[in-house]
C-alpha cells in the first residue's frame, strides 16, 4: 500500500514537473513569434524608386500636448491611395523611433488606405497600433488628430478620415478616443487652434483659462 | 507478495498513471473552480454620516477580506502605499489629525496608532492594495477614526459612528387597519408587492432591527412583519391577506400600510344621449403640484470600472483606480462647497458607456464631469466634446451621438472656469477638445478632466496633496460658474 501511494505520488510528480516545463516552452514560443511578428511589422519608409519629394507631418508630443508641423522628404508612389499610405507609414516611422516624444505600439502599421467619395479617406491599420498603443485621452487624440491632419496637409482633398483596426471597426482606441466615427480634417483644427496659421512650427493650443 | 505485484499485466501496472492523471484533472478543475468563486462579486455597504457606499470584498480562502483604501477613502484623507512588504497607511479626517497604521504582507501583527494589533488572519497586499479580514475592521476603524463601528458580518453591512437607524412599529386595528412604521430619519425604501406581501429594501440607509425582527398581530388583514439583513441591504417584509397600499408621511419618516380600497363596482352602461345643450360644469380639477425647487447637480463619472482597468498607470496602479479616488475627493470638495454631486460609480463596478449616458441624461444634471488618468504628458487635461457646434433646441429632438453639441457653449464655460483655477493653483494644464465617449451623448453641459503625473514620478498621480489640489481647482471652478450653468426642476 505505502508503495503505491509512493508511485502515485511520484508520478503526480513527475506530470506536474513537464507540464510546468512545457508551459515554459510554450510561453518562451509565443514569445518569440511575438517579437518575430512585431519587427516583421514595423513600419518603414517605403522603398525608394524615383526622386523623393517633401512630405508634411504633424507629429505630437506627449510632454506639451502639441502637435509639431516637419517637413521630411520620401520617395512616394504615384497612385494616390498608395501614396496617401506611404505618407502615414513615414509618420508610423517617426513615432516608433527610440527618441519619439509620442511613442506608438511597437509594430504599428498601416495596411491600407481606402479612397472614398474623393474627399473621403478609411485607414486601415495593424492590431498592433490599437493594442499597444498607451492608453489615455489626450495621447489617443494626439495620434488621431496627427494622422487625419498629416493626411489632409499632403492631400488636401480629404477632409474625412476613419480609422479601422485589422480591417474592422472598433469602439476606441486604446480606451478612449472614439473610432466609430469620421474625422473632419476641419473639426480637428479645433485641436490645433493654430491650423489657421501653417507657417507656425508648434500647433496646439494651451489653455490658459480664457475659454469662456 | 511483492513478486506477484511486479508481475502484473501491463493495464494493471498503468492504473497508477491512470489514476494520477485523474487526481491532476480533478486538481485543474477544482482550482479553476475556486478561482472562478474567488472572483465572484461580493460588496460590503458602508454607512457614515458622509455617505452611503460599497466596497468590494475579496475571498482569501473562504475568509473575506476587504481593502483598506476602498474603506476609508470616503471617509477622508488616505495615503497608503507599499512598502517592501509593509504596507503604510497615513488617514486624516477632514478637520482633523493624521493617524497612522502599518500593516505586513502574511503577518497578523499590524500597528494602529503605535499600538500594536493582532489580526485574526493574515493581512494579505496584492496589486499593491492592502487587504485585512473584514471581522478585524471595527477594530481598526475604532482606532483610526475614534468612532464606534459596528459590523454585521453576515449582513455585509458596516456602520461608522452611531448611525444606526432603529425603527418602531405599530399597528392600529380600527377600521381599515393601520400598520405605521416609524424611523428617526426619513426614508426611500424601494417597494415590490408580492401575493400576500409588501417588501421594503433599504440600500442606502442605515435601518436595523427595532429591537425584534418578527412581528405577529392578531388582525385578518395585516398578519405580520419581518425584518431582515443581508447581501448590504435591509428588507422589511409585512404581511397581509388583502392588497394594501403604502403611504410616506412625516416627510418620508413615517410610512403607513392600509388595505387597499375595494375596486368600485362596474356602472350599468349608460344610453347613449345626444350631447347636452348647456355646457355641463367641470369636474373638480385634480390640484397641481407645486413645482419642486430648482436643484444643481453635478454627476462625476469616475471612468472604466470593473474588468475594464483603463491605462495601466504602473504595473500596480490602474486608472480606475486612481479615477475613483479623485472623484471622492471632488465630491467631498464639492459638498464643502454646497453643491451636490452623485457618483456614477462609487466601487469597482463596470459600467458600459451607453448606461453612462443614460443614467446622466436621467439625472438631468447641471454639469457631467468625467474623470480619466493617464501616465502620459503631465498635469491635468480638460475636454469638451469634439463636435461641431449646432444651434439645436434644446427641448427638442437631440440625435444621440451628438446630444452634446447642442451643450457646447455651456461645456466651455465650466471647462474654461476648471482650466483657470488649475492654473491659479499652478498646476500645467491644457484644455482641449476631444473625441470622448459617452460625452457626445449627455444631453447638459459636460467636461472630461484626465490627470496625468505632475512630475517624473509617475505613482505621484495617486498623491493624496496633488489629488486634492486637483480636486479642489475643479471644485472652485464649477463654483464659479455655477450661475451661468443651468438649475434644473427634478
Amino acid at each position: 500500500m505505502t508503495r503505491r501511494i509512493l508511485i502515485v505520488f511520484a508520478v503526480l510528480g513527475m506530470v506536474a514537473a513537464a507540464l510546468g516545463y512545457y508551459a515554459l516552452r510554450l510561453k518562451a514560443r509565443a514569445a518569440r513569434e511575438a517579437q518575430a511578428a512585431a519587427e516583421q511589422q514595423v513600419a518603414v519608409t517605403p522603398p525608394g524608386n524615383g526622386p523623393a519629394e517633401p512630405v508634411t507631418l504633424y507629429v505630437a508630443s506627449d510632454s506639451d500636448g502639441t502637435l509639431h508641423k516637419m517637413q521630411v522628404s520620401a520617395v512616394l508612389p504615384a497612385e494616390r491611395s498608395e501614396r496617401d499610405r506611404a505618407v502615414l507609414r513615414t509618420l508610423m516611422a517617426q513615432y516608433t523611433k527610440p527618441e519619439s516624444g509620442h511613442p506608438v505600439g511597437a509594430g504599428s502599421d498601416i495596411r491600407q488606405v481606402y479612397l472614398m467619395e474623393d474627399d473621403a479617406a478609411v485607414v486601415d491599420t495593424n492590431s498592433s497600433f490599437a493594442e499597444a498603443h498607451p492608453s489615455g485621452v489626450l495621447a489617443e487624440e494626439l495620434t488621431v488628430a496627427s494622422v487625419v491632419l498629416t493626411l489632409n496637409a499632403n492631400d488636401n482633398k480629404i477632409q474625412r478620415v476613419k480609422i479601422l483596426v485589422n480591417g474592422q471597426e472598433r469602439d476606441t482606441l486604446a480606451g478612449h478616443a472614439d473610432l466609430r466615427r469620421f474625422y473632419l480634417a476641419s473639426n480637428i483644427g479645433q485641436v490645433v487652434g493654430g491650423l489657421a496659421l501653417p507657417d507656425r512650427d508648434v500647433v496646439a493650443r494651451r489653455a490658459t483659462g480664457n475659454t469662456q | 507478495m511483492h513478486l506477484l505485484r511486479s508481475r502484473r499485466p501491463l493495464g494493471e501496472k498503468h492504473k497508477h498513471v491512470w489514476v494520477s492523471l485523474g487526481l491532476i484533472a480533478a486538481a485543474l478543475l477544482f482550482w479553476r473552480l475556486a478561482t472562478v468563486h474567488a472572483q465572484s462579486p461580493d460588496q460590503l455597504t458602508v454607512y457614515s454620516s458622509q455617505t452611503t457606499y460599497s466596497a468590494a470584498l475579496l475571498d482569501v480562502k473562504g475568509v473575506p477580506y476587504v481593502g483598506l483604501v476602498d474603506v476609508m477613502e470616503p471617509l477622508g484623507s488616505i495615503d497608503a502605499r507599499p512598502d517592501g512588504k509593509k504596507y503604510k497607511l497615513r488617514f486624516t479626517p477632514p478637520g482633523g489629525h493624521a493617524v497612522e497604521a502599518q500593516f505586513t504582507e502574511g503577518k497578523e501583527k499590524a500597528k494602529v496608532l503605535g499600538e500594536e494589533l493582532k489580526l485574526p488572519a493574515n493581512f494579505v497586499l496584492q496589486n499593491a492594495r492592502g487587504y485585512v479580514p473584514l471581522s478585524a475592521v471595527p477594530a481598526i476603524l475604532t482606532k483610526l477614526l475614534a468612532k464606534p463601528v459596528q459590523l454585521h458580518a453576515a449582513a455585509r453591512r458596516l456602520f461608522i459612528g452611531d448611525i444606526a437607524e432603529r425603527f418602531s412599529v405599530e399597528l392600529d386595528k380600527g377600521t381599515p387597519p393601520k400598520l405605521t412604521v416609524s424611523f428617526p430619519a426619513p426614508v426611500n425604501p424601494t417597494i415590490a408587492t408580492e401575493p400576500g406581501r409588501v417588501r421594503f429594501t433599504f440600500r442606502r440607509e442605515p435601518v436595523v432591527s427595532g429591537g425584534q425582527d418578527t412581528y405577529k398581530f392578531d388582525d385578518p388583514v395585516i398578519t405580520g412583519a419581518t425584518f431582515s439583513e443581508h447581501d448590504g441591504l435591509a428588507e422589511l417584509d409585512v404581511a397581509a391577506t388583502s392588497p394594501l397600499l403604502a403611504n410616506f408621511a412625516d416627510g418620508g419618516k413615517t410610512i403607513i400600510m392600509a388595505a387597499a380600497p375595494p375596486p368600485p363596482p362596474p356602472t350599468p352602461a349608460a344610453p347613449v344621449s345626444p350631447p347636452a345643450a348647456q355646457p355641463s360644469a367641470p369636474a373638480a380639477a385634480a390640484q397641481p403640484k407645486p413645482p419642486a425647487a430648482p436643484r444643481f447637480l453635478v454627476i462625476l463619472d469616475p471612468a472604466h470600472g470593473g474588468t475594464d482597468s483603463g491605462a495601466a498607470i504602473t504595473p500596480s496602479l490602474a486608472e480606475k483606480d486612481v479615477v475613483l479616488t479623485l472623484a471622492r475627493r471632488v465630491q467631498r470638495e464639492l459638498a464643502n462647497r454646497g453643491i451636490a454631486a452623485a457618483m456614477l460609480r462609487n466601487s469597482d463596478a463596470a459600467i458600459t458607456l451607453d448606461q453612462r449616458a443614460v443614467t446622466t441624461n436621467a439625472a438631468r444634471p447641471a454639469l457631467y464631469i468625467a474623470l480619466h488618468a493617464a501616465n502620459t504628458g503631465r498635469g491635468v487635461h480638460v475636454f469638451t466634446a469634439m463636435l461641431p457646434a449646432t444651434d439645436l433646441s434644446r427641448t427638442g429632438f437631440l440625435p444621440w451621438d451628438t446630444a452634446q453639441a447642442a451643450f457646447l457653449d455651456l461645456s466651455g464655460v465650466a471647462a474654461g472656469s476648471v482650466a483657470a483655477e488649475l492654473e491659479n493653483r499652478k498646476l500645467p494644464n491644457i484644455a482641449l477638445v476631444a473625441p470622448l465617449r459617452p460625452m457626445n451623448n449627455i444631453a447638459a453641459p459636460a467636461i472630461a478632466v484626465e490627470i496625468a503625473p505632475p512630475d517624473e514620478k509617475v505613482e505621484d498621480i495617486a498623491g493624496a496633496q496633488y489629488q486634492e489640489q486637483v480636486a479642489q481647482s475643479i471644485a472652485a471652478g464649477i463654483a464659479a460658474v455655477r450661475g451661468k450653468l443651468p438649475e434644473v426642476r427634478p
